[in-house]
């Protein structure tokens, strides 16, 4: 009973996300600076780390969240490298 | 226990409302710091709320196998986004005022006015 409301929900959630992921993507492509594009790329990989761990509970399997933990991370060190370089102005305008 | 999987159904669906009107934000908005608010949208509300209903909807759920190990899983992401993104957009912000990357007007500088 809970695993069929579980399926309608899904079918009500998956839309949203996949809209959400196409305008940040559309903003990732289309950035003006380098700092826009950086934080399309950030937003993109906070909410595939949230998906992902939808779909695992979707799938049932464990091994997609592991995956979600590292995404996160992934993100977080791309921002501090990002900032490093240009606040030392090596590279961008 | 089901009391659990609809409290987290709830907190997925507001999750997913906020992701979509932070993605419209973020491509809306006209400068990069204005951006910088609907992004904060879109992470907050978009990554750690549906991270936080996910670990109560698989705690209350019966019908999942090895469900308190996504529980955890989803917990802990869900805190390390909490953490990590308000670190990042912040030096992001710092170092896009440093290089001079953005062209705006702005009424007050106070971060101007403390160095040089």
């Amino acid at each position: 009973m809970l695993e069929s409301t579980f399926m309608t929900l899904m079918k009500l959630i998956i839309p949203l996300y996949i809209a959400a992921f196409i305008i940040y993507a559309v903003r990732a492509f289309r950035g003006p600076t380098v700092v826009d594009i950086i934080l399309a790329v950030d937003c993109l990989s906070f909410d595939v780390a949230a998906f992902m761990a939808i779909l695992a509970v979707y799938f049932k399997s464990v091994y997609l969240v592991s995956g979600a933990i590292i995404l996160a991370l992934w993100a977080y060190l791309l921002d501090i490298y990002v900032a490093k370089y240009l606040v030392s102005r090596e590279v961008g305008a | 226990m089901s009391v659990l999987f609809y409290i987290g159904a709830l907190l997925i669906v507001i999750g997913g409302i906020c992701d979509l009107f932070g993605a419209l934000g973020l491509l809306k908005f006209p400068n990069f710091y204005v951006r910088l608010h609907a992004a904060t949208v879109g992470t907050i509300g978009g990554a750690v709320v549906p991270l936080f209903g996910v670990a109560l909807l698989a705690l209350g759920a019966d019908f999942l196998p090895h469900r308190y190990a996504i529980a955890g899983a989803s917990f802990i992401t869900g805190i390390i986004v909490l953490l990590a993104a308000p670190a990042g957009a912040h030096a992001l912000a710092y170092a896009a005022h440093k290089a001079k990357l953005v062209e705006w007007k702005p009424k007050v500088d106070h971060l101007k006015e403390v160095r040089e």
